[in-house]
């Protein structure tokens, strides 16, 4: 998708805040932008994937083979608008109206990302039943995972999960969804959210739409917010607003890793989402280069120069496989110590066990990003996260508990939720045993 | 702010008339002269000298906390043994700066990972940003960053500290472990900001000194214990990089400093010694924090003791580096600095502290 510009206002920049902003005007404003030309979703829904988080096979793939994440993305909160527990009436209720986002556009069309969606559901949606969840499913409540952090839990029933290459289709599937408007892509809506779903309250007043995009072009295009300083920095091919390419192919977890392989949920997958602000201004205007590849990657690619730009010639991987081992030696002898080289010490077989589909955020007009993984269990994420704070570094070397240890300087995460992502034939209001 | 914000705010500037603008520079230029020539690599009288504005102090869990701010200025970060000279960013309004010590003994806890939310009229204009860790001749430890207001006004400012991540003994060995919040008002006033003293150092700039340490009331200044104050036998001192190492032997550790025996039904004092390396600057004593230490101690040619020392904030001995270790008279003592203090510095320390030596001495007492 070449930029457009249009009045003074790239067709990118236009969009992502059609997706912010939301609501019947905007998506026809943002209709008359991006002119989707999708087809219709399948009528063969047999052929769907049973995993609801199976959507590498629906990416691009980029000339190093890494997946390339849909453009434009929505969070929707969602709490059970009934009592006690769901009938069997409110599934088909939610199932159907699922049914018709499928049937209204397809998942990938011609290099183009249709519609991806997941259906999650957190820990106080499963409280309303006796059973609890199985063993197989280890989905605890939000709590914070840094000694340095104080995130406000989110506990909705469910989250809705929307992506697309184009911001129209996702405030029309909410729109659709939501009984706002009766039809998506030309197909009547078999059924709404309206009477089982709401949207959700939460904790200290909480967001329940959150919004973004990741990919080349859109966090240039969307720095003018608070936390990114005025001088422009983000570099215009950078796929997030701190300057570097993230998600290479070998940094991912598989969807086979993260999948739950046994019990009533196998097939599906757990999400975590932590919504954290982002502060460059020091990172882009008193930290120099070298300190961003450090901190960004490991001390030895910043000196070794590996990094061009924003890293696309480190080809499918980060290349810090080799630097993990050197994180308590970088501490103290470098005084910096990179993100990706302490996450590197939490992989298994040399691969990560979380699949990253974050993106960045200008919600509340501030530079932001939703850190949105999928792992089989939260613990992996959790054990991920460990690896991150850099607690032993700060204990043992010269980094500080945030000072040149990795970027947990620039990021303050404020809200943490956790979900189970259903196998899609139990995605409608499940009980604990599916 | 925001760009657009920014840019109405120059075009406003611009048509009161040039001279509004003109003095504008001439009060930025006049309070960030230029860097002292041939700086040594050392300690240095800076090429100024400026006051400070108190907001107030507020107390947070066991600590109190102090908000206070200058004009913005230069500083440099520091990774590894480079330094990256931060300028004055033309949107800069202050330079925000906090000082954390422990209620009850005045001790300045040096600590990284503070944070500042600013708000204004419901507004967030800096939400959670970090501190950076720093050390300034005239207020010693502290944290600060040059950041951007919105002109004169009321500004909620939230200042987190987070649990301390240096080890702590003795009678801090079990505080400073929780996350605590202190709010403050901030009634912002450019005035104010501009009657702010400062004064050219021109007769002394780039001598090796410093400038005396900064007298509040409200205030407590970081310094290090004096030596003849430090606990235990104090086994040697040495410089290098321009620092001060005061190396002192406790016969058992002070509580919290590892070695405690969990042996059942055993005794749980630990009797083996604790060496404790006090690293400070010169003129002033104040601790330089955030570096990492290793000792080697060799006795009749044999090595006895070779580890790290790990950051310690102890209320006795002060922020220090400290490992248990039997250091006895005749030994050989090594101190090595394997990373130098990654902590921010103010004008006048940007050139020290960066390249060390081997510090040896032989252990006398």
């Amino acid at each position: 998708m070449p930029p457009t510009r249009s009045r003074g206002i790239s067709r990118r920049d236009f969009v992502k805040a059609a997706v912010a902003i939301g609501g019947s005007a905007a998506l026809s404003a943002c209709l008359d932008r991006e002119n989707p030309d999708l087809p219709q979703g399948t009528d063969d829904l047999s052929a769907l994937p049973e995993r609801q988080h199976a959507w590498n096979a629906a990416l691009q793939t980029d000339d190093h083979g890494n997946d390339v994440p849909p453009r434009h993305h929505l969070l929707l909160y969602l709490d059970y608008a009934g009592d006690g527990t769901p009938t069997d009436a409110d599934r088909e209720t939610v199932e159907t109206a699922l049914r018709s986002l499928e049937r209204a556009y397809p998942r990938s069309h011609e290099g183009d990302v249709g519609l991806l969606f997941t259906v999650g559901y957190a820990p106080a949606y499963f409280d309303r039943f006796d059973d609890p969840l199985p063993e197989s499913v280890d989905l605890p409540a939000p709590e914070p995972l840094a000694p340095f952090e104080d995130p406000a839990p989110d506990e909705p029933d469910a989250v809705l999960h929307l992506a697309s290459d184009y911001g129209s289709v996702v405030i029309g599937a909410e729109e659709a969804l939501l009984g706002e408007t009766t039809e998506l892509n030309g197909r009547e809506m078999d059924a709404t959210f309206e009477g089982v779903f709401e949207r959700a309250a939460l904790a200290d007043d909480g967001p329940n739409r959150r919004t973004g995009f990741v990919g080349e072009g859109l966090p240039a295009d969307n720095q003018d917010v608070t936390g990114v300083p005025d001088s422009e920095p983000v570099p215009e091919d950078s796929p997030l607003f701190m300057g570097f390419e993230s998600g290479f192919e070998k940094t991912q977890a598989t969807e086979d890793r993260v999948t739950i392989d046994e019990g009533p949920f196998a097939g599906g997958t757990t999400q975590h989402v932590s919504t954290m602000h982002l502060n460059l201004e020091q990172w882009y205007e008193q930290d120099t280069r070298y300190h961003r590849e450090a901190t960004m990657f490991c001390p030895a690619h910043a000196d070794e120069g590996r990094i061009e730009g924003t890293g696309k010639n480190l080809g499918n991987t980060s290349g810090v496989g080799a630097c993990a081992e050197d994180v308590a030696s970088d501490a103290r002898e470098e005084g910096v110590v990179g993100h990706a080289q302490k996450n590197a010490r939490a992989r298994e077989d040399g691969r990560p066990v979380i699949l990253r589909r974050d993106f960045d955020s200008t919600d509340g007009d501030h530079a932001g990003l939703h850190f949105l993984a999928l792992q089989e269990s939260i613990a992996d994420f959790v054990a991920t996260r460990e690896a991150m704070n850099g607690t032993d570094a700060a204990d043992e070397g010269a980094v500080g508990q945030r000072t040149n240890n990795g970027i947990l300087q620039y990021i303050n995460v404020r809200r943490r939720g956790n979900y189970l992502l259903p196998p899609r034939s139990s995605r409608a209001l499940p009980t604990p045993r599916a | 702010m925001h760009r657009r914000r920014f840019l109405a705010a120059g075009a406003t500037a611009a048509s009161v008339g040039l001279a509004g603008c003109r003095s504008l520079f001439q009060t930025r230029s006049a309070r960030s002269p230029p860097l002292v020539e041939d700086r040594p690599d050392a300690v240095y009288v800076p090429s100024h000298v400026e006051g400070m504005e108190m907001v107030d102090t507020a107390e947070a869990g066991d600590y109190t906390v102090a908000l206070t701010y200058s004009f913005p200025h230069r500083f440099w970060l520091v990774n590894g043994d480079r330094t990256n000279q931060v300028e004055i960013e033309g949107s800069d309004s202050v330079h925000l700066m906090t000082t954390v010590w422990d209620t009850d003994t005045g001790t300045v806890i040096p600590t990284d990972g503070i944070r500042t939310t600013i708000t204004s009229d419901g507004e967030t204009l800096v939400s959670g940003e970090p501190l950076w860790p720093m050390l300034s001749q005239n207020m010693g430890v502290h944290t600060g960053d040059n950041l951007e207001l919105d002109g004169d006004g009321t500004y909620e400012v939230e200042v987190d500290v987070p649990p301390l991540s240096a080890r702590r003994t003795g009678g801090f060995r079990d505080r400073f472990d929780e996350q605590v919040t202190a709010d403050f008002s901030l009634a912002f006033a450019q005035s104010t900001l501009d009657e702010i003293s400062f004064e050219r150092l021109q007769d002394r700039q780039g001598e090796r000194d410093a400038l005396d340490p900064m007298e509040m009331d409200m205030l407590p200044v970081s310094t290090a214990p004096a030596v003849e104050d430090l606990p235990g036998t104090v086994v040697g001192e040495g410089s290098s990089g321009d620092a001060r190492f005061v190396a002192t032997r406790l016969d058992s550790p002070p509580a919290g400093a590892g070695g405690e025996s969990t042996d059942e039904g055993g005794d749980s004092s630990d009797e083996r010694p604790y060496l404790a390396v006090s690293m400070r600057t010169p003129y002033n004593g104040y601790p330089l924090p955030l570096a990492a230490l290793s000792a080697t101690v060799a006795r009749d040619g044999e090595t006895v003791f070779d580890g790290p020392l790990g950051a310690t904030v102890d209320p006795d001995i002060g922020y220090h580096y400290g490992a248990l270790a039997d250091v006895q008279s005749g030994d050989e003592l090594a101190i090595t600095v394997d990373t130098p203090p990654q902590v921010s510095r103010h004008e006048g320390y940007e050139t020290a502290f960066l390249d060390f030596a081997e510090t040896s001495m032989t252990v006398e007492k």
